[in-house]
């Protein structure tokens, strides 16, 4: 076991290897390069000049990654001159709230849907597996910016009971406002439902059918003990293994519904960046968010190989 | 901005109906056998009927219903649906329901784009890297799980802010963005593919690399193809939608479902709904149609791993 995890670490190392890669190339590709990035669009050329030689930029193509690289992993993650702060001051205040956003989304999001694919797998072909299928069908389709649009239009102008507009200012703050929170939730969390309940349903079904389920069934076990004492006990892994997946899904979520509700959080800054053009913002955020991603998915190659043996032991 | 769980759904296969791989003793289901397993599923007769009926909406739609979609009238805006707009009008008052069908055309044409892309370059990625295997496999492969490590939107976004957008450029960055999930696929089919005996025989025979990937292996991964290349255009369409409405699509007037709605955000709480269900409603409909026409065909094929859901 130990082995695989460290093999698995390897291998995402190399990944994020290649990812500094990529937006490294990413910020080459803007017209005037890094310096622009930094400086802004309106930046001089004298100023553009300075800034190179200053950073390095007039160097080789290799000699200017490694000084990148190298700065980036003392924490020099770029500065805002937009927002007029460190990037990593930036990210410090914004990446706990979207983590509580996302948080809390998804653990609601699994409370309801492993219940909910154990229904439907044990009541499966049937009128409530039908009902819960197409429904997860349609949200699973539904834009989540869309959803939200709805849930504000019906909550918020219809009925009144929930603001419009998420919780503002820093984390404490935010969790002093719980009611503005709940629309956003509920759009992350109905659309991961639809995600999570589907595979539970297919997972569940699979593990019904297996062997050690008749076993216990001819010696005597009841439903509840066979659903609660084995199936759920089974399911706990891929669900995780899910999870660490569905990572990328759920912080692209979080982007749009922090926008459409004006939650202060990373993906609003994300935003933010994107529509200022404020590129060391963009760059930082790509790169934590790939972080995420990547450990994200060894988190599940490692809850994978936990249910699943054969994993650890064949070739890479 | 969706999950790729082909992988992890891979050891938790769906049981399905007695249908078997996709291949059997190496040659692809009759085309037949493959319309009438189809057929027989109502949900995935569903989609295609809400798609074909879509693709009328949109491209004949026009031609019966015509209403101007280049000039801004400001005298009509905001109209409710009544007489002579079914749907209102928007906030520069172009008639909604003419809108949806523009917007459309777009929407599809893009989608379509970007999963013709996605597909060619996933299934040449793909074939090579699962044919040759060792090394060239790994770092292939490798290269995908960097790309795949940032979520589509994100890199999305920062590409259309350097980016200015067009059509072109949007068919090419959702391709580039999509090809990841279809050359895994590729891969993981090829490398099983790749140790059976007619391989061998073809290489036997003389038959070099380039000849056994295009005449032998992808003819028979076509069935994974066209099910993932149905599940891209439904995402396809979803991401373009996502970035219209976050103002980073194509600029008016150019209709699209996605910035119809951006516009509809401004006016939630004047409460003018017919900006906001119609274009929501087109969406779903449309992706809808997809993931039904997707599950279907993966059925008929007989695929049970590689889930896209």
């Amino acid at each position: 076991m130990i082995s695989f995890v460290l093999r698995r670490l390897l291998q995402a190392f190399v990944v994020l290897f290649i990812v500094t890669i990529i937006v490294f190339i990413l910020i080459h590709l803007l017209p005037g390069g890094p310096a622009r990035a930094s400086l802004g669009v309106q930046a001089t050329p004298t100023a553009i000049a300075s800034f190179n030689k200053q950073h390095g930029f007039d160097q080789g193509l290799l000699t200017q990654y490694w000084t990148w690289l190298s700065e980036l992993l003392h924490g020099a993650l770029g500065y805002s001159f937009k927002e007029n702060s460190t990037v990593a001051d930036l990210l410090i205040d914004r990446l706990p709230k979207t983590a509580l956003l996302a948080g809390i989304s998804v653990f609601i999001a699994v409370l309801i849907a492993i219940p909910l694919g154990i229904l439907q797998a044990v009541r499966r072909n049937k009128i409530v597996d039908y009902i819960a299928t197409s429904v997860s069908f349609v949200l699973y389709s539904t834009p989540s910016f869309w959803l939200s649009l709805i849930l504000v239009l019906v909550f918020s102008v219809n009925l009144g009971w929930l603001p419009a507009q998420a919780p503002q200012g820093s984390i404490s703050e935010v969790l002093l406002q719980p009611s503005g929170l709940i629309l956003p939730v509920a759009t992350i969390t109905l659309i991961s439902v639809a995600l999570f309940s589907r595979y539970m349903r297919s997972t569940t079904i699979d593990n019904l059918t297996q062997d050690y389920v008749r076993t216990a069934k001819a010696k005597g076990a009841g439903t509840a003990r066979i659903l609660f004492g084995h199936v759920l006990r089974n399911a706990i892994s891929p669900i995780l293994t899910l999870l660490g997946l569905s990572l990328p899904f759920i912080l692209s979520g979080t982007l749009i519904t922090e926008r459409v509700f004006n939650y202060p959080g990373m993906g609003l800054l994300f935003y933010n960046a994107a529509v200022t053009q404020d590129y060391p913002v963009l760059l930082a955020v790509t790169l934590v968010v790939a972080l995420a991603t990547v450990l994200g998915s060894v988190f599940a190659d490692v809850c994978y190989a936990l249910l699943d043996p054969r994993i650890r032991y064949a070739r890479g | 901005m969706t999950a790729d769980l082909g992988q992890v759904a891979a050891a938790s296969p769906e049981p399905t109906a007695g249908t078997s791989g996709p291949e059997q003793d190496g040659v692809p289901k009759r085309p037949s056998m493959l319309l009438r397993t189809f057929v027989e599923n109502k949900l995935a007769v569903l989609g295609a009927v809400m798609f074909l009926a879509m693709v009328l909406f949109c491209f004949l739609g026009p031609l019966v219903y015509h209403t101007d979609q280049v000039h801004t009238s400001l005298a009509n805006q905001n109209l409710p649906p009544g007489t002579g707009h079914p749907l209102g009008t928007d906030q520069v008052g172009y008639d909604v329901l003419g809108r949806l069908m523009v917007g459309g055309q777009t929407s599809l044409e893009i989608a379509f784009g970007a999963a013709v892309v996605a597909v060619v370059l996933g299934v040449f990625w793909g074939t090579v890297a699962g044919y040759f295997g060792g090394l060239v496999d790994s770092l292939m492969m490798r290269i995908v799980d960097s790309v795949m490590s940032i979520p589509g939107l994100f890199l999305l976004m920062f590409l259309a802010t350097v980016f200015r957008p067009s059509v072109l450029m949007l068919v090419l960055v959702l391709g580039l963005l999509a090809w990841l999930a279809p050359a895994r696929l590729v891969r993981g089919e090829t490398l099983s593919l790749r140790h059976r005996e007619y391989i061998a025989a073809v290489r036997v025979m003389g038959g070099r690399a380039p000849r056994i990937i295009f005449r032998h292996l992808v003819p028979n991964v076509i069935g994974t193809i066209v099910v993932n290349a149905t599940f891209q255009v439904a995402d396809a369409i979803l991401a373009l939608a996502a970035i219209s409405f976050l103002g980073l699509g194509i600029p008016p007037p150019a209709a699209n479902w996605g910035g119809m709605l951006s516009d509809g955000l401004n006016y939630t709480y004047s409460g003018f709904w017919w900006l906001i269900y119609p274009p929501g409603v087109a969406i779903i409909v449309t992706v809808l149609s997809f993931n039904l026409i997707g599950d279907g065909l993966r059925d008929a094929v007989g695929l049970r791993a590689h889930r896209h859901l």
